[in-house]
């Protein structure tokens, strides 16, 4: 039985992460209709970033975080204003084409930027072990699972109650109704970028915690978008849920029927899944595939 | 007889010519100027290794620039990078050879990205010194310009093992590997020793390239008693594995490979990576002739270099060394031919940094001698053990 927690703690703290990301991932989608394949760069320059206010500016962990909120919020506005916004009305096909363009330039940017080796995110907390009984988890990853429950939480409050989290999703259904309506869309998708690089970024600097930093990280975005697939690419709250399940299945595939099984697990439960509801658990119906 | 003259003659300018054509034909070379050419990973995450190589071929350039070039020749240093992809390896070559007209070349990138510019390398015949991921089909059969200094992987898994065998008789082994031919290159170093020394394995891992996550394989290894545990990780996953070790509250006797033995690890992995076993054919940076070296970097190299500095940067400064010296033998008309003989005839050429480099008649592999470290987290080094 504590086989089967610790790996289920485990599971559940990886897959919070992957939740974090994935959840980046149909923010844009939600709002965009787009595909983001950069938010695996976006969230590794994030966590980067974070690192560099800790070793430069404060090690103090409300200033870390602070300071990487505000870097995360400026990456997404500049990415959307410089790069995404003039891609509107261009075929699908192109704008995804541009964001694995820009994927590339970002994972590149590491090593003009910062270096290829490995550095710890230390701001004085996530690092401790607590044990229960003979159960190890830091205090980062408990961490991460509570922040991803909190932002589901806020996440779900926000666009069903807010005006902005309206209109975000009358622009999600319909622009051009949403514009007869005077929402902005190129407010709303500015405003998804910010939203989806923040969040994406929270999972990255809990990542970099809980593990290190490296110019590999980037891979994380590989390992979330298969939680937006399961969850649902338009549904924000399941891809959160989604990391959840890939974590979990992930961590019981690798303790249960061996190393090799871990990476191939999530993949074949969501082959599975998707056969039997090909939008995803959560997912709406009409989902335009890219 | 005066026809017979006149044939000779005439059979003698012809010879004069192709030898003069020979000599023009070798590129890369001016009144003024060498160009040696080098293709590394300078991008993506193993840039730790490229960027680290080629920082040591910069030391040696700049060090025998500093004492007049070769010959009168300074040495011009054109370096590409792959982005650790084979396809751009080979264009990278390409371009070196075709477009910067390189004499000769050092590197290159990792053992695939080698193996796979093997067939453009011997085709050209352009003399090549192989540093930084030395595997045996680099160097069997052995191929007349392609010479590669340092140890192979098997070997160094071998001493390694070995050498834990001996230190921890009785006890129960584990063992995690990358899924690629690395991977495969330390488990069949691993196995080896298992047969001959009939190792008790309980646990034998493989996990897939880029893995970051290694929670379920610690808590496997946990649960199969492993006592000697070999890390087959690179440097992310290494440190991965200690920390959730740490987490476990396991502490086994854990052996890693040289790839992974770059100081900064050490600090990554905190306490948990202390008393860790690595096998090198480079000397620590904590001992008299590490510390040499950076002293000698310091002059040689802008200060934003400096950090970039590791175990490759040694492997590069030796097989540049090594490579320089055979030119300098050459004299003032160094050709290909020539190089690449002064390169056979190398001979107990020291470095400094490692066991003396000797190649020889059909010898294209250095065969460097291999020695065990054991980390310290208090001075976040690594320190030779008896």
């Amino acid at each position: 039985m504590q086989y089967f927690m610790q790996l289920l703690i485990s599971g559940l703290a990886i897959g919070a992460i992957y939740g974090l990301i994935a959840m980046g991932f149909a923010v844009i989608y939600k709002s965009t209709g787009l595909v983001n394949f950069a938010q695996g760069e976006m969230t590794m320059i994030t966590a980067y970033i974070a690192w560099t206010i800790s070793t430069t500016v404060s090690g103090n962990v409300f200033v870390v975080a602070l300071g990487a909120i505000v870097a995360a919020v400026v990456l997404g506005l500049v990415i959307e204003r410089v790069v995404m916004r003039p891609m509107l009305g261009e075929p699908v096909f192109a704008t995804v084409m541009v964001t694995i363009g820009l994927a590339v330039i970002l994972r590149s940017s590491i090593n003009f930027i910062w270096d290829a080796y490995p550095h710890g995110l230390d701001v004085g907390f996530g690092r401790t072990i607590v044990r229960i009984g003979s159960i190890g988890v830091r205090t980062g990853q408990i961490a991460v699972i509570a922040t991803l429950l909190l932002l589901l939480a806020a996440i779900w409050a926000f666009f069903r109650y807010s005006k902005i989290g309206v209109a975000m999703r009358a622009v999600a259904a319909d622009d051009r109704t949403a514009l007869l309506m005077g929402i902005s869309a190129t407010r709303v998708h500015a405003l998804a970028w910010a939203a989806s690089s923040v969040i994406a970024g929270i999972g990255g600097v809990f990542f970099a915690l809980s593990y290190d930093l490296s110019p590999a990280m980037f891979q994380l975005g590989l390992k979330a978008f298969p939680a937006t697939i399961l969850g649902g690419l338009d549904a924000v709250l399941g891809s959160g849920l989604g990391g959840l399940l890939i974590g979990i299945t992930e961590n019981l595939a690798g303790g249960y029927l061996g190393s090799g099984m871990k990476e191939v697990a999530g993949f074949a439960m969501i082959i599975v899944v998707l056969m039997v509801r090909p939008f995803g658990i959560f997912g709406e119906r009409d989902i335009e595939r890219v | 007889m005066i026809k017979y003259l006149a044939t000779a003659s005439l059979l003698l300018a012809g010879v004069s010519l192709s030898i003069g054509a020979a000599l023009a034909a070798d590129p890369g070379i001016t009144d003024t100027e060498i160009v040696i050419g080098d293709v590394e990973p300078l991008t993506g995450p193993p840039a730790l290794l490229g960027v680290a190589a080629s920082i040591g071929h910069k030391i040696a350039i700049a060090e025998a620039n500093a004492a007049g070039g070769i010959n009168g020749r300074k040495i011009k240093y054109v370096l590409e990078d792959d982005g650790y992809v084979t396809a751009r390896t080979i264009q990278g070559v390409k371009k070196v050879t075709d477009v910067d007209k390189a004499f000769a070349l050092l590197g290159i990138s990792g053992s695939g990205q080698s193996i796979a510019v093997m067939p453009l390398l011997e085709k050209s015949g352009i003399p090549t010194v192989i540093d930084v991921a030395p595997v045996k089909f680099l160097w069997e059969p052995p191929r007349k310009n392609v010479f590669v200094v340092g140890q192979s992987y098997e070997e160094g898994i071998i001493h390694l093992v070995n050498y834990l065998a001996e230190k921890n008789p009785g006890k129960k082994w584990g063992l995690i590997t990358q899924d690629d031919d690395y991977g495969i290159t330390v488990r069949d170093g691993f196995d080896t020793v298992v047969k001959a020394r009939k190792l008790n394995v309980v646990y034998s891992g493989n996990y897939k390239k880029g893995q970051q996550d290694f929670s379920s394989d610690m808590l496997q290894l946990k649960d199969s008693g492993a006592e000697v545990f070999l890390a087959g990780g690179i440097i992310g996953e290494n440190i991965a594995m200690m920390k959730e070790l740490e987490k476990l509250n396991i502490k086994p006797v854990v052996g890693i490979f040289w790839p992974g033995r770059v100081e900064p690890v050490l600090k990554l992995m905190g306490p948990a990576g202390d008393g860790i076993y690595a096998v090198d054919y480079v000397e620590p940076f904590a001992g008299a002739a590490g510390k040499a070296f950076l002293e000698k970097a310091k002059g040689l190299l802008p200060e934003a270099e400096m950090k970039g500095i590791n175990r490759y940067s040694m492997t590069g400064y030796a097989a540049a060394k090594v490579l320089i010296s055979a030119i300098d033998r050459c004299g003032k008309q160094p050709t290909w031919a020539c190089t690449i003989a002064e390169l056979e005839k190398t001979k107990n050429v020291e470095t400094g940094i490692m066991a003396p480099i000797s190649f020889g008649p059909g010898v294209r592999f250095s065969n460097q001698k291999l020695q065990i470290m054991q980390s310290e987290f208090s001075t976040l080094s690594f320190k030779p053990v008896n």
